[in-house]
């Protein structure tokens, strides 16, 4: 038994540091590729992709640290952004907008949560479903065109703003991060979702209230992704019902190579960020050294899977 | 007929298995005996192939064998019966069988021969299976047999058991023995792994004891005692098992009248638990006294009927209110419901106690005294190696049970439900839990002990239920327990024994 421990511990390390290690590289590797990429414009660009990316994956780890996954996160994010949108139009409020936003962040992760806590149904299947729902109400409310001329203040406050030098979703991003750390590692919610995600059943033989647990989980995550949305609709000025399309699948893969265990329990916001960081890196490297777009895919793909690989085997006892 | 000399395993810097030289005769049985931890496991995934060898020299009938893999194993005639169940829940007993090595006529299934050959292979040793049914619907004895069967399909020369009767009862051991008897018989050698005395007494020939990764010695079991046999395991003399409990039974404080639960695994039950005393739940597995300790725990849907505690009624009682009311529930199935392997042991022992005032302060931990909080239950259950930080998984099945146990030891609880707390684990966690439970009753807690062991029964308990396909055949007092009263109602209304 000891002998697991040991390299267990071994591995804890490789991984620990594997991902710093691979951040370093891909910059510097990047950088001699093409000297633009190690700009400060560039760096701070990245700082600030790397912040929209991670408020995503940091909303998708609360519920894959449950088993869970939110696979309607993205189409979330466009709900939120059209609904946000066309409150601010219809009431010329920037504060009203934001209510709606929420509201509608809150009201799909309650949902998500009753189903998948409160039912217990699958939540790949039922957060599929939900996502369909999203993109349809997305896409109807708002005849499937963007939702211009927000109050300028939106963006003003949201997009342009620099409290102390930084940009609001960088401001955001660490808020978020601090707070979720702090919770998982401080909380009696954060440590039963550990728990439940760990083991489900033993959670409930152990008087951990798993529904709760779930609803809270998928709650969060939703408002989490609402929160996201709103900083990139001040960002593009507009509602827009496409907003989230690729993001579902990005805040995973950013989750899953920072190191968060699909199979529960294992992992933490730190490791979505790192995931965020490494994958925005990456995008933004491969397009200032102008790698083909499909070409792009390919190699996100494959880090993805390797990074699957790599955490398979520490998971082996 | 296989001959090991100087087997050596090391995984990383750590030897699990030091210098071990094992021999095998034809038609012998020949018992492993040691710790959890000892180095059984190892050296029978050395012998089987699992792992290879890091040192040392493995012949089969007098031909060297280099490179041991499991397949080479399998064509040299070595089959290993696991602990952990290889079947598929949802398949039904053939397709089991022959899982991965189905009989083929080209791209169909041959159906109906390997429904012949899996009805022969089963009659073979007697094994009383319904072919048709799912591994899932089986009885915990029947998937054995099954497991047995899948394993000695084809020829085997020979047989790896490993604990083959942890999950079992002596009743239904019955045709695991009489199967490995028959393997005896026909000249097949026997590896046998247990940690019940008994047992290694009545079928072994041979005994070879493990401790640290050492052999200590090989006898011939004839010629040793079991007092002699412990001590060679744990290295020391091993006074006595149980002490003699003290206990003054007080009132009332838990009582199931008239329980069936909507599984229909309890039927018409009545128990009663008083504080300061252990009552002792009897019968084979499957009868219904584990599922009775779920539903008092709110983990099995009651039906009909009352559960009383501390005097009132309780009518959907739920793991999460039991637990505040005193009441601790210890599930027999230690992975699958016990501990959250994945997750460091400190959380494990903790998880159930959140909100505990040393453990929490409203929905906030108390991360700083955490450790402080387990070090004494830790220290007092004597978990090895004291390392509260790894995961629950890297530790042996008796100290993962103190895990689990000492969250019964965060707070005074009135009542204790132990379900087979002592299934697969070695005689000193063994020790360690007897005294638990003796330190517990005597302390005025209520003990409930569900267990297929039946010296835990006459040692421990002070009253015994005994139950039968989900009623209560017969309630025990102080003066009339012993193993035979006991099983003369473990097989329902006809005496027996």
């Amino acid at each position: 038994m000891a002998e697991a421990t040991r390299s267990g511990n071994a591995m804890v390390w490789i991984r620990l540091l594997s991902l710093p290690l691979a951040i370093m590289a891909a910059l510097m590797l990047f950088g001699l590729l093409e000297p633009r990429v190690l700009t400060a414009a560039n760096l701070r660009n990245i700082a600030v992709q790397t912040s929209f990316l991670a408020i995503f994956s940091m909303a998708q780890c609360v519920v894959i640290l449950t088993r869970g996954f939110d696979l309607s996160l993205g189409f979330c994010v466009s709900l939120v952004s059209v609904a946000a949108a066309m409150a601010m139009v219809a009431t010329g409020s920037m504060v009203y907008g934001i209510a709606a936003g929420l509201s509608v962040g809150l009201a799909v992760g309650v949902s998500n949560g009753l189903l998948i806590g409160g039912i217990g149904l699958n939540p790949l299947v039922t957060t599929l479903g939900t996502s369909y729902i999203l993109l349809a109400l997305a896409s109807t409310i708002s005849g499937g065109f963007p939702v211009p001329n927000l109050p300028a203040e939106f963006s003003g406050s949201f997009a342009i703003a620099r409290p102390l030098g930084l940009p609001m979703p960088i401001w955001t991003a660490a808020i978020i991060f601090l707070l979720l750390f702090v919770m998982l590692k401080a909380t009696r919610f954060g440590r039963s979702l550990y728990i439940v995600g760990g083991n489900p059943r033993a959670a409930n033989a152990a008087g951990i209230p798993t529904f709760a647990v779930l609803t809270g989980a998928y709650t969060l995550a939703a408002l989490l992704a609402a929160i996201g949305a709103l900083l990139l609709t001040a960002r593009t000025g507009s509602g827009e019902p496409n907003l989230g399309g690729n993001l579902t699948l990005e805040s995973i893969a950013a989750a899953v190579v920072g190191g968060v265990k699909l199979s529960g329990g294992e992992g933490g916001v730190g490791a979505a960020l790192m995931g965020a960081l490494l994958i925005t890196i990456l995008s933004n490297g491969m397009n200032l050294v102008q790698v083909d777009g499909y070409l792009q895919n390919i190699f996100l793909g494959l880090i993805i899977i390797a990074s699957l690989m790599i955490s398979r085997d520490t998971g082996r006892r | 007929m296989l001959n090991a000399e100087g087997l050596t395993k090391t995984f990383g810097g750590v030897t699990a298995l030091d210098q071990v030289d094992f021999d095998l005769r034809p038609g012998e049985i020949h018992a492993l005996l040691g710790e959890n931890g000892a180095g059984k496991s190892t050296l029978i995934n050395l012998i089987s192939g699992t792992y290879p060898r890091s040192a040392g020299t493995l012949a089969v009938d007098g031909h060297a064998v280099e490179h041991l893999t499991p397949q080479l194993a399998r064509t040299l005639g070595i089959a290993a019966v696991f602990q952990e169940f290889s079947l598929v829940p949802e398949l039904n007993v053939v397709q089991n069988l022959f899982l991965g090595r189905e009989l083929r006529q080209g791209p169909f299934l041959r159906s109906r021969a390997m429904r012949q050959e899996a009805d022969a292979l089963l009659n073979r040793f007697g094994f009383r299976v319904p072919l048709d049914a799912a591994v899932a619907d089986l009885s915990r004895a029947q998937r054995q047999m099954v497991e047995i069967a899948k394993a000695l399909r084809g020829r085997s020369r020979v047989v790896i058991f490993d604990e083959p009767t942890a999950s079992l009862t002596d009743g239904e051991a019955e045709p695991l023995f009489a199967a490995i008897a028959q393997l005896k018989a026909d000249g097949v050698a026997i590896i046998y792994v247990s940690h019940r005395m008994s047992e290694i007494r009545s079928i072994s020939d041979r005994v070879t004891v493990l401790r640290g990764g050492k052999r200590i010695g090989t006898v011939e079991t004839a010629d040793v005692s079991d007092a002699e046999l412990i001590e060679m395991m744990v290295g020391r003399p091993v006074d006595e098992l149980y002490s003699s409990l003290t206990l003054s039974p007080g009132d009332e404080r838990l009582s199931v009248r008239g329980l069936s639960t909507r599984s229909g695994r309890v039927r018409d039950v009545s128990m009663t638990a008083r504080a300061g005393e252990v009552v002792g739940l009897a019968g084979l597995v499957g009868c219904g006294r584990s599922e009775l300790c779920r539903a008092i725990f709110g983990l099995e849907e009651v039906a009909h009927g009352t559960i009383r505690y501390h005097g009132e009624s309780l009518h959907a009682p739920t793991p999460h209110h039991m637990l505040r009311q005193g009441l601790c529930y210890f599930p027999a199935d230690r992975g699958a419901e016990g501990l959250a392997l994945n997750r460091p042991a400190r959380e494990n022992v903790t998880m159930a106690g959140l909100n505990l005032p040393a453990l929490a302060t409203g929905p906030v931990l108390k991360v700083w005294t955490e450790r402080r909080a387990i070090a004494e239950p830790l220290e007092k259950l004597g978990l090895r190696p004291m390392a509260p930080e790894n995961n629950a998984a890297a530790f042996s099945g008796g100290n993962q049970q103190k895990l689990m146990l000492a969250r019964g030891l965060l707070k005074d609880f009135d009542v204790y439900l132990f379900d087979e707390p002592t299934v697969g684990i070695d005689v000193n966690a063994k020790r360690d839990v007897y005294a638990l439970i003796k330190q517990l009753a005597e302390g005025g807690a209520t003990v409930i002990l569900s267990t297929s062991e039946l010296p835990e029964l006459t040692h421990l308990a002070t009253r015994i239920y005994v139950m039968h396909e989900g009623r209560v055949m017969a309630e025990l007092g102080p003066d009339g327990i012993t193993e035979k009263s006991i099983l003369s109602h473990y097989f329902g209304e006809v005496a027996h024994a």
